[in-house]
């Protein structure tokens, strides 16, 4: 192997996409080619440079967007599936002009659709409320009281009533700040569910960062445990893991930190939790780092495994 | 693992239907399925999007094109590839004809010079941990400048494999199949797009 081909697999080898002898051979190259291995870094600090541009499309994004879809595949409906069979297609009106009879029980949309009912309400709220009634739409102009409603239902009158008339029902939530120490049991209970507002990965983020300086309540390691475990943003889930560092001694936080290595998407948090889990030598580990060693895609996790083992004189293979 | 974005998207499917049966209770008109299979892979969907278009807009456009093309064509769906092989076809497809429409029209960038000093339009989305200090967010701002301009410079393809192997975490096999192309055509895709960035980012660190 010699530098120009170990150039064009540098690469190759950064995503694991080399077979084992080869990624062997360029290791062997790397540890006595200075120039190589300046290469080989160069990828890294490339790649570490666009990890921190990565973007994650925001809750309300994709609330917006699922939204839309919905709407869109509602108008394009009936003639489509109406010839497939489609058992609820019967109170379609084909320009979708009339609510179709399925979007009440359509549990998992309901969120977004409330969200823009919302947005809807707080825009003529706004243009009737706001001093001229003409000026720009304003979030600010939306909750003068603190105040956030959303529309519950939409319905004709009852009987008796006006022709055309409608009867619109409300929830209202009103907004309150709360201060408090972080000690406080109120206050933490507030912070724990807060962990868990499953449409606010910057909320859940705040919450876990705040708690952990209070992780030798037994209640906030069991948060920090199922974040590093289940939270969707690996944000959430690498603050998560910097909270339970302390705890890497622990035969419960040990075992969850090893699924985590073993079964997280995200190479950030396998490596902080390789990093974690390594920190105390447990021979219990040694079927777990041999496992990834095998499968494992990053270099650096599968280094980190490799590491732990020789220093355990366990050996790197399974047989 | 990350590689496996399918084995994701299924993990979060109901344990009561399995995809393959999801994808023929949508076929035969169950729009609750549908909804269950869009929920599976919309989140991925509209990552991809926005990392590659870096528009808000244009993502939510590609979202919404996308997944009409699946609920329009999905009795055509033969189970010869994978449902997620098949979804990311449409989607690049999409997202390549948002590339070469830009290539033409000259590409818009995400950090624009304003009088109060350079603003990332990117801004709007959250970045993974992102609670910046001013330094930070100066430096953020400086490197959002030089990727950017790095991007620029791959071709459409060359930018669509990068961004299905590093931000999507595909492997070059199942991005040939998605593109249409063979792996090697897609690693050599990969080491060019590579080769670029670090000439145009250098030891950015």
């Amino acid at each position: 192997m010699n530098c120009e081909s170990v150039t064009k697999i540098i690469p190759l080898y950064f995503y694991g996409e080399l077979p084992p002898d080869e990624e062997d051979l360029l290791e062997r190259h790397l540890d006595t080619c200075a120039a190589c291995a300046r290469q080989a870094e160069s990828q890294r600090a490339l790649s570490a440079a666009l990890d921190r541009r990565a973007m994650q499309p925001s809750a309300a994004l994709l609330a917006e967007c699922r939204h839309d879809l919905m709407r869109a595949v509602y108008r394009q409906e009936v003639p489509i599936l109406r010839g497939a069979g489609f058992s609820r297609g019967a109170a379609f009106s084909p320009r979708g002009t009339s609510v179709p009879r399925w979007l009440p029980s359509f549990g998992a949309w309901r969120m977004p659709l409330g969200a823009s009912a919302l947005l809807a309400l707080g825009f003529i709220a706004a243009r009737l409320t706001a001093p001229g009634a003409a000026g720009p739409f304003s979030f600010a102009s939306l909750t003068p009281d603190n105040v956030v409603s959303s529309v519950r239902s939409v319905q004709p009158a009852h009987d008796g009533s006006q022709p055309g008339e409608v009867q619109i029902v409300l929830d209202e939530t009103r907004r309150r700040v709360i201060s408090g120490q972080l000690n406080d049991s109120n206050i933490q209970r507030l912070m724990l569910a807060a962990a868990h507002d499953e449409n606010n990965p910057g909320v859940r983020w705040e919450s876990v960062d705040l708690l952990k300086s209070h992780s030798d309540s037994s209640q906030v390691r069991e948060l920090l445990l199922n974040r590093v475990a289940e939270d969707p943003n690996p944000g959430v889930r690498l603050k998560a893991l910097d909270g339970l560092k302390a705890f890497t001694g622990d035969p419960e936080v040990r075992k969850v930190l090893a699924q985590v290595l073993a079964d997280d998407d995200n190479p950030g948090v396998r490596i902080a939790a390789v990093d974690a889990l390594t920190a105390h030598a447990d021979d219990n580990m040694v079927g777990l780092l041999q496992g990834v060693v095998q499968k494992e895609d990053n270099t650096y996790v599968r280094r980190r495994c490799v590491k732990a083992l020789q220093d355990m004189n366990a050996s790197v293979g399974t047989f | 693992m990350a590689q496996d974005a399918a084995a994701a998207a299924g993990a979060r499917l109901s344990p009561k239907l399995d995809e393959a049966s999801l994808i023929r209770a949508v076929q035969r008109g169950d729009q609750d399925a549908f909804e269950q299979l869009v929920r599976a892979y919309d989140q991925s969907v509209l990552r991809l999007a926005v990392n590659l278009l870096r528009s808000q807009e244009d993502a939510r456009d590609v979202f919404q094109e996308a997944f009409l093309r699946v609920f329009r064509s999905i009795d055509s769906f033969r189970f010869d590839c994978s449902f997620h092989t098949w979804l990311y076809r449409i989607v690049t497809n999409i997202c390549l004809d948002y590339l070469r429409k830009r290539k033409v029209r000259k590409e818009e960038p995400a950090v624009v010079d304003t009088p109060e000093g350079p603003l990332d339009r990117m801004n709007d989305f959250e970045e993974e941990a992102a609670h910046a200090d001013p330094e930070r967010n100066l430096r953020n701002i400086q490197l959002g400048q030089r990727i950017e301009g790095a991007l620029v410079g791959l071709t459409p393809r060359e930018r669509m494999v990068f961004e299905l192997r590093h931000y999507q975490g595909l492997r070059l096999r199942n991005i040939g199949e998605i593109l249409g192309t063979s792996e090697e055509a897609a690693k050599n895709c990969l080491f060019r797009a590579t080769q670029k960035m670090r000439a145009v980012l250098g030891d950015f660190q």
